[in-house]
């Protein structure tokens, strides 16, 4: 059977982040040589295609959204497809006296985009290579890997990106955005364009910014997609950075502009929840930080792991192996799961938002079993990556998938086992099999499905090594430290989704700081205040189907 | 004072240094503009730090890239933008018209006159200046040679001429054919505008017909087919499960393809219906049979529809129902409950073309199509872009004679000749306020006066040349652009819109006056007016 394709979308720049990673570690993980069939089913998320050369092309299906300004160094139309030949005033159908060639300095690229760029440089050395891309990177497309289709990038001619003057802040300029010819007419065609070509298209993901415009703009795009393709699913995942520069205030008038920011970004989640809520079969917000809202608050700790939550770069590689992992449970070529499937598993009565978590690296002594690894772990397995959840282990339904341990490292063998034979998770032949035991066996009503796969997440570069030395090149915890210059390779990583009544006190939490704004100081959102009480009503129903009335 | 107490930060610029601000914005963004006007213009290409190009002379489009911060100039851009929302031609115009508007007035201003008397002036001339577009207005037939004067004379001012010439005709052609016979109004979105990336810009043609961007989804589908009933239909031929069952419910993916197939008979019936009236209606004939859908097919039905050798497509617009129907006749249908004859449409060939990864579908030979196709060709996106721009507003510009049913000589004909009105009649005018309307009559000129000064003629010597021209001749009196001689614009077949104009006229007096009674710019934010 052919592949059930997904299409995705991404609006605004920490989306395209997260998102930047995300293709980057799908396309780093391609094995060209190896004999095996691919355990994933690249299809699903990318196409292929032919340029006019006559060459075939595998790109991601996926269109993107960005402001004006925000690309650097990437042509829009790529250079797949290319036809772009050196701009030159003589090539213009025109009297050559008469035309004007204004163009804008040339922007410099990186080192590491000019390697990928030169076909002698072997890619293993751009691989092993060291790039500081930390502090070179400030835009997505300075570590993009990956090459786009010419119709991927969509980019806003209205609003320019970190523009102060006329910034792109709130969630109604997104929805009358929505209504120009580009979008109206050029981007819905180029949705259109790609569904179009699948055969058996599962659904949509949508990654999101939801504290600024672009919450407006996905919220109206979900609106068309619902209204166009009735019946297919559709992820929502709205994110949120760990930082916003503005929190950093010196002066007086700063800490002013900070706090209306904050305010802002409060009613742009209000009310792009709300429609997200009406028009998603389920979303998953996202941030490695605490909070997320009025500020982001205290990133999170992973394991083995440091990471300066004021890059984008850092942060939005974590939520991309994320994204990476959980998206498995319907991208693997023996999975029985697809993407209504699991919408359904979590959204039961009306639960449109469940929580994201992450175990990242869930990295483990080399020597040791997967057994072990279990009996020893103290405290929870992962943690929740969707602000101010804390997942619990009461009445949960939750979808779990780990990959990167083998399962040959499960247990071992029966001559050999000594004290593994003791414990009750012995009987028990996958790893699949022994997480979902020890899962029932630490959560109670809960129900939980577990996927595996025996590769882990290819982190070479341009992912940032965010790992401690005691990480190997293979991602376990060894005892001689790793080499200055060697970087992780491939980490194994433990994500899932989860559905409980946890995530009713997030909601109760942005409601009671999104009722305490007063929506009329707000200018830039003309909304009047019975709209925005609606949405806060809204909001409270949707925190109500969250009450533990409900058994599993 | 009331604000700076409040907000001591607030920066304020007032009075004559407020007007001042204003003046010098709207006379900056003339300057940038000025090169573009008319057909002589300079065509701009500009290109980004990443290497895309976008080459451009609409007015309209330079406003939306050069991201304008100044407020007062931001403005003028919106007056501008709307001037294109509204009649799609003008933009450079307008810019112009109200930068010199401003020009004018500082002259008047410096030597003491107050500038709520000049906006007075304004006012009573911009109303003389309508009368005298009334009467220079030429009431026309609507037939094609009319309407491909108008269309050329927008066009050649956006691309160069030879093409302009092949865009005249097919833009002309289009409406023609779109066009509903009892004068009700033509609806321009009826004419679909269609790009392929290849060949050249001059390749640009029209389909009388629909071009479709997709093609049949199955190899086994024939590439052409001849004489055509058309089905138009939005109705899923998709398997979709009916309700959405929990993954933890399948054990395999076997067990999981097994419940679809089982669930599949209700999409098969549909497909049978379609079956059942190709059968019925092309049995024994020469016809064939076509499916354009726009909900999804699936593979199985694809290969259900193949074997009886249908073409079949899905995904089509939303927009191309409505047109297929136009231009195929029959119905679009929402259901297959009750199929007959009645509901196909007819085309006389259906063939794809296929050009890389892109296919495209080709309805023609329609009865009598009143939805048309423009196909635009160009070898790269940045033509094909500036095709399209260029298309949009000769369409429009054509549609708007249609519904004015009339036009106005082109070439600055009409601003030498409210010119000449507005001085003679600055007589009856009492008081000060007359100061306005020369001001106002002077202002007007500054489209001949553009016009010469891009075509390399001595601006001096042309207007004196035209005025000249035009106090001895009852006919109007405009630039020939190639010879710098006056020219009689009807002879030239140079039209421009009537309501182009009269826009143009309404919009900037308004504008010019309101900047003009600024008395107090203030700013609260946080960035500084300087700069």
């Amino acid at each position: 059977m052919s592949s059930k394709e997904i299409l995705t979308l991404q609006f605004g720049h920490y989306a395209n982040f997260i998102g930047t990673h995300w293709w980057n570690i799908q396309e780093l993980g391609f094995d060209y040589h190896s004999t095996q069939p691919s355990e994933i089913d690249h299809e699903v998320l990318f196409r292929e295609g032919l340029n006019p050369k006559g060459q075939i092309t595998f790109t991601p299906r996926l269109l993107l959204v960005d402001l004006k300004g925000s690309l650097k160094t990437l042509p829009e139309e790529g250079d797949l497809y290319g036809t772009n030949s050196a701009p030159s005033p003589s090539s213009v159908n025109w009297d050559e006296n008469k035309v004007e060639f204004q163009e804008k300095q040339c922007e410099p690229k990186n080192d590491f985009q000019k390697d990928l760029n030169n076909a002698n440089i072997e890619a293993i050395v751009v691989q092993n290579k060291q790039y500081n891309l930390e502090k070179n990177v400030q835009v997505w497309s300075d570590y993009l890997y990956s090459r786009f289709h010419p119709r991927t990038v969509n980019i806003v001619n209205e609003f320019k990106h970190c523009n102060e003057e006329n910034p792109f802040e709130s969630y109604t300029l997104g929805t009358s955005l929505w209504k120009s010819d580009f979008f109206n007419d050029e981007f819905t065609d180029k949705i259109r364009n790609y569904i179009e070509e699948c055969d058996q298209l599962q659904g949509f993901h949508v990654l999101t910014d939801c504290t600024n415009g672009f919450s407006g703009l996905s919220s109206a795009c979900l609106e068309h997609v619902r209204d166009e393709f009735d019946r297919k699913s559709v992820l929502v995942l709205p994110v949120i950075p760990s930082y916003f520069p503005d929190n950093d205030f010196k002066t007086p008038a700063e800490q002013v502009h900070s706090i209306m920011s904050d305010s802002a970004r409060v009613i742009n989640m209000l009310l792009s929840f709300n429609s997200y809520r009406e028009h998603s079969n389920l979303f998953v917000p996202l941030c490695v930080s605490q909070d997320g809202w009025r500020q982001p608050g205290i990133p999170k700790q992973f394991y083995h792991t440091e990471y300066q939550y004021k890059l984008p770069y850092h942060s939005s590689a974590i939520l991309a192996a994320a994204l990476e992992t959980i998206t498995l449970k319907y991208r693997l070529k023996n999975s029985h799961f697809n993407l209504p499937d699991i919408c359904a598993d979590l959204s039961a009565h009306g639960r449109q938002i469940a929580a994201g978590s992450l175990c990242f690296p869930f990295s483990f002594n080399e020597d040791a079993s997967f057994i072990d690894c279990l009996d020893q772990w103290e405290g929870p397995l992962y943690t929740s990556i969707t602000p101010r959840v804390s997942i619990g282990n009461k009445r949960l339904m939750q979808h779990l998938v780990l990959r990167g341990v083998p399962e040959s490292r499960l247990k071992r063998a029966g001559d050999k086992a000594g004290k593994q034979k003791d414990m009750a998770a012995y009987k028990c032949n996958t790893i699949r099999e022994m997480l979902e035991f020890y899962l029932s066996c630490s959560t109670y009503a809960t129900a939980s499905n577990v996927t595996t796969m025996e590769k882990g997440v290819t982190v070479k570069n341009p992912f940032p090594d965010l790992f401690d030395k005691s990480i190997g090149i293979n991602g376990n915890v060894t005892a001689t430290q790793r080499l200055e210059n060697t970087g992780v390779e491939s980490i194994p990583v433990l994500a899932g989704v989860h559905s409980g009544n946890e995530i009713g006190e997030m909601i109760e939490s942005l409601y009671d700081e999104a009722r305490k704004l007063k929506i009329a100081r707000f200018h830039q959102f003309a909304v009047e205040r019975d709209e925005y009480e609606e949405s806060l009503n809204d909001l409270l129903f949707l925190r109500d189907n969250y009450e533990d009335t409900y058994l599993v | 004072m009331a604000i700076s107490l409040l907000n001591p930060k607030a920066e304020v610029a007032r009075a004559a240094q407020a007007l001042a601000v204003n003046i010098s914005a709207a006379k900056g963004i003339q300057e940038v503009m000025k090169t573009n006007l008319g057909p002589k213009g300079t065509m701009k290409m500009l290109v980004s730090g990443a290497g895309d190009i976008k080459i451009t002379k609409d007015g309209n489009v330079l406003l939306h890239e050069m991201q304008i911060q100044h407020p007062t100039a931001s403005l003028i851009a919106r007056a501008s933008t709307a001037q294109d929302d509204m009649t799609g031609d003008g933009t450079t115009s307008t810019v112009l018209l109200i930068g010199e508007l401003l020009k004018q007035a500082d002259i008047y201003i410096a030597e003491g006159l107050h500038p709520r008397l000049l906006t007075e002036g304004f006012d009573k001339a911009k109303g003389k200046a309508l009368e005298v577009l009334e009467k220079i207005r030429i009431p026309i037939e609507i037939n094609k040679e009319c309407l491909l004067d108008v269309c050329r004379t927008s066009l050649r001012t956006k691309v160069h001429h030879k093409l302009a010439d092949v865009l005249t005709e097919v833009c002309v052609e289009a409406i023609l054919a779109v066009k509903p016979e009892n004068n009700k109004p033509v609806d321009l979105h009826m004419i679909e505008l269609m790009q392929m990336q290849h060949k050249t810009e001059t390749d640009t043609s029209l389909v009388k017909g629909l071009v479709l961007d997709h093609g049949s989804r199955h190899p086994d589908m024939p590439k052409r087919l001849e004489n055509c009933y058309i089905l138009t239909c939005n109705v899923s031929l998709e398997y979709e499960k009916s309700e959405v069952n929990s993954g933890f419910f399948y054990k395999t993916a076997e067990e999981r393809d097994k419940m679809v197939l089982a669930e599949r008979e209700f999409i098969d019936q549909r497909v049978k219906k379609v079956l059942e009236l190709k059968r019925k209606v092309c049995t024994g004939t020469n016809k064939t049979f076509v499916v354009i859908n726009q909900k999804g097919i699936d593979p199985i039905s694809l290969d259900q529809l193949a074997k009886e050798g249908i073409i079949a497509l899905r995904r089509a617009k939303r927009r191309n129902m409505e047109r297929l129907a136009l231009a195929c006749g029959g119905v679009a249908m929402n259901s297959f409950d009750d199929l007959t004859e009645s509901c196909l449409g007819y085309a006389g060939v259906v063939y794809e073309h296929v050009l890389g990864e892109n296919k495209f579908t080709f309805v023609e030979n329609c009865k009598n199509p009143q939805s048309v196709t423009i196909l635009m060709k160009g070898p790269n996106k940045h033509s094909l872009q500036q095709i399209k721009d260029a298309i949009r507003d000769g369409l429009r510009a054509i549609n708007n004679a249609i519904e004015d049913k009339a036009v106005i000589p082109g070439a600055g004909a009409f601003e030498i000749a409210a010119n000449k009105e507005l001085l003679e009649w600055k007589d009856s005018v009492k008081g000060k306020t007359r100061l306005g309307v020369i001001a106002y009559a002077e202002a007007l000129l500054v489209v001949p006066k553009t016009l010469a000064v891009n075509s390399g003629f001595d601006v001096q010597e042309t207007i004196v040349k035209l005025q000249e021209e035009s106090r001895t001749n009852p006919e109007p009196i405009g630039l020939d652009l190639t010879s710098g001689e006056a020219v009689n614009p009807k002879d030239a077949g140079i039209f421009d819109n009537y309501v182009v104009k009269k826009q143009i006229i309404n919009s900037c007096s308004v504008i010019a006056s309101n900047l003009l009674l600024v008395d107090e710019i203030m700013r609260a934010g946080m960035v500084s007016l300087k700069g």
